[in-house]
């Protein structure tokens, strides 16, 4: 599981694995992670020892860390995805696909083929997690295809919309 | 006072407060085998000395001028449990003299002062007056009511500069500093025309302009027998609003021969009005020692710890021990404090947006603790703060043989406290103690209100901090939605959700 933690304005790419190890901004790191009662963890990196609080309010995550305490955002996959929906995802052959950031239901379809979109256009809303997200236009382009339709239940990284 | 001063047996004592003060004191009694009361407000039923003492009885709504501050609901419920004595702790009735009267009246004993002592210290004037004819130094000033050309006259004696003070006064109207002779008619006209306009009051009076002071004060104990000793001094300049923040003892700006001579001062001061039990006599020391007498306290103060802990004295079994018509313990006043002492209080104040006050649910709390360490705290883990009472929830107090491990002692324990779900001051103490004037000892009383500032002293995070902070954060957020959804796609795990949360909740707890 890929996360995207900001923390005091700096950001970390943090990649959570099957088996607990961990990758910080692409390097592994050794933790040994422990809940010890109410806001009470433990964290053990290469041999270090963390006694923190950590508790979290309103979105964010407020963490102890030695009597100074820091206040951060943790952005998973989906909420990830969405973001780089609008910027990232051109394919090599010049089309730029929007795929599905996670399973889902298809809420509606905003777009069809040959329409001209603008980028940070809302094209398909996914239904998931019980939240309505909007997956956006990555560029300016024209619907080249739709893969799916409004009521269609799509698995993971499903190409949904192709913009050439 | 006589050798034959009665002695009263104290069975139970009623505390007529709450927070960490009445449990201080209730801590007090059991040492002593002493059965303890607590009284409480609609808002404090679940607050800790409730829960810590034997008997609670229920006064009434959370305004304090309609529970704590009831004289009448005081006694009552003394007179429902059995109290045979009362301790009022600071604030609400502990300086009414009227309060001591009514306790006499019932025959209950008050521990503190007697009603007159109490009477004369808390008029200011009067205050000043009976300590000035026992030759006690107050700031130098005139008498209110003088008319322009008297002030003028009398101002070069006391040496300038001088402030011009509204009779009448309050919040700063009418006050003006003057720093130059030629400048005092203009200031005594502008400040009669502002003491006019804001009180309706034209009256001024001059007092010397303390530049650089700092407040000390120092611990009394009188007892019946007609003892009367200090406890040497504790340093309080750091303050904001009047508001105390940290306090310490012994003061790092008092020399034994200041000690000596002020502690003889704060003596006789005491028994100006016949004091009897525990007071404080607070000073304005200017930059040259010349210490001033300003008020004194008629009761236990909120920093006595830091005094306990370098004269190995319990302030309030002495106070106790005194009520009940004994001698006290010590029996010479100390000149020789035994190490260093420093008190934090710890409010539930915002240190980052001008000290608001913050309310809401202690969701996390560790105390610090190991040597040297004492917490006086009012709170625990869950509770509720309201918005009814002062925002002082603890105060932090360590001890070192020395200034240096007394400082480094309040930076580790500061370091270990946690208090999660409101807002508290402990990262303002976390700056004052790196600050280099602070551990160098150069304030006064407007060091943390003018020449402070809560980004001079906190360093940036480091890399590695920030990445600690940013590991534990997404590990903890990664197991809570997990937790909350065990959103997984199908087939993408053999087995059941059910049955992979469970093996993975034995894994990590």
């Amino acid at each position: 599981m890929k996360y995207v933690t900001m923390v005091n304005g700096k950001q970390f790419e943090i990649e959570i694995e099957r088996d607990g190890s961990i990758l910080v901004n692409g390097e592994r790191r050794q933790v040994d992670f422990l809940a010890l009662g109410p806001s009470q963890y433990s964290l053990l990196t290469n041999m270090l020892s963390h006694n923190l609080v950590i508790e979290e309010r309103e979105g964010e995550v407020q963490v102890l860390v030695r009597g100074r305490l820091f206040t951060s955002k943790v952005m998973d996959e989906r909420t990830l995805l969405m973001a780089q929906r609008t910027g990232g995802g051109i394919t090599d052959t010049g089309e730029a696909s929007i795929k599905s950031p996670m399973p889902g239901l298809v809420v509606a379809v905003s777009i069809e083929v040959g329409q001209e979109v603008k980028a940070g256009q809302t094209v398909l809303i996914l239904e998931s997690m019980k939240m309505q997200n909007e997956l956006k236009a990555p560029r300016d382009g024209v619907v080249q295809a739709v893969h799916v339709a409004a009521g269609q239940s799509v698995e993971q990284n499903k190409i949904l919309v192709t913009i050439g | 006072m006589s050798e034959s001063a009665q002695q009263t047996k104290i069975k139970k004592v009623l505390i007529a407060n709450r927070g960490e003060i009445a449990i201080r004191v209730i801590r007090a009694c059991r040492d002593l085998g002493i059965a303890s009361v607590a009284v409480y407000s609609e808002a404090d039923r679940t607050a800790l000395h409730v829960r810590y003492a034997d008997e609670a009885v229920f006064i009434g709504p959370p305004q304090p001028r309609e529970s704590y501050l009831v004289a009448e609901k005081i006694i009552e419920a003394a007179r429902k449990t059995g109290a045979d004595a009362i301790h009022p702790g600071y604030g609400f009735l502990s300086e009414r003299a009227y309060f001591s009267q009514m306790c006499a009246d019932e025959g209950i004993v008050f521990i503190g002062p007697p009603p007159h002592a109490i009477e004369v210290m808390g008029d200011k004037q009067t205050a000043r007056e009976t300590v000035k004819k026992a030759g006690v130094p107050v700031v130098p000033g005139t008498e209110p009511g003088l008319r322009d050309e008297e002030i003028i006259a009398i101002a070069p004696s006391l040496g300038f500069p001088i402030l011009v003070k509204a009779s009448a006064g309050g919040g700063g109207k009418g006050m003006r500093a003057v720093h130059k002779p030629e400048d005092l008619p203009a200031a005594l006209a502008s400040a009669r025309r502002e003491a006019e306009s804001a009180f309706g009051n034209g009256e001024v009076y001059v007092e010397k302009l303390l530049i650089g002071a700092r407040h000390i004060e120092f611990q009394v104990l009188a007892d019946t027998h007609g003892n009367t000793i200090h406890l040497g001094e504790r340093e309080c300049s750091i303050q904001r609003r009047h508001q105390k923040l940290v306090e310490e003892a012994p003061s790092t700006f008092v020399d034994p021969d200041l000690r000596r001579r002020m502690g003889e001062m704060a003596v006789k001061a005491a028994e100006a009005v016949g004091y009897v039990n525990a007071g404080t006599i607070e000073c304005m020391v200017d930059k040259d020692k010349n210490f001033y007498f300003l008020e004194m306290n008629t009761r236990l103060q909120v920093e006595h710890p830091v005094t306990e802990l370098v004269t190995g004295i319990d302030l309030v079994k002495e106070q106790i021990r005194i009520a009940r018509g004994r001698r006290m313990g010590p029996t010479q006043s100390f000149l020789e404090p035994t190490g260093w002492a420093i008190e934090c209080r710890i409010n539930a104040e915002d240190p980052y947006n001008n000290f608001i006050p913050s309310t809401g649910r202690i969701t996390s709390l560790n105390i610090p603790t190991g040597p040297g360490v004492r917490v006086d705290s009012g709170v625990y883990d869950g509770y509720e703060i309201t918005p009814y009472y002062d925002s002082m929830i603890a105060k932090l107090i360590c001890w070192g043989e020395d200034r240096g491990e007394a400082i480094l002692r309040m930076r580790r324990a500061l370091e270990e406290y946690t208090i999660m779900g409101v807002k508290h001051n402990i990262p303002f103490h976390q700056n004052l103690m790196n600050s280099f004037s602070f551990i160098a000892g150069m304030f006064d009383t407007k060091f943390v209100e003018e020449r402070f500032s809560m980004t001079t002293y906190e360093e940036s995070p480091s890399e590695e901090e920030l990445e600690i902070a940013a590991i534990a954060a997404t590990l903890f957020a990664h197991r809570e939605r997990q937790r909350a959804s065990q959103v997984v796609t199908r087939g993408e795990r053999d087995t059941s959700n059910w049955k992979w949360v469970g093996r993975w909740e034995r894994m990590h707890r």
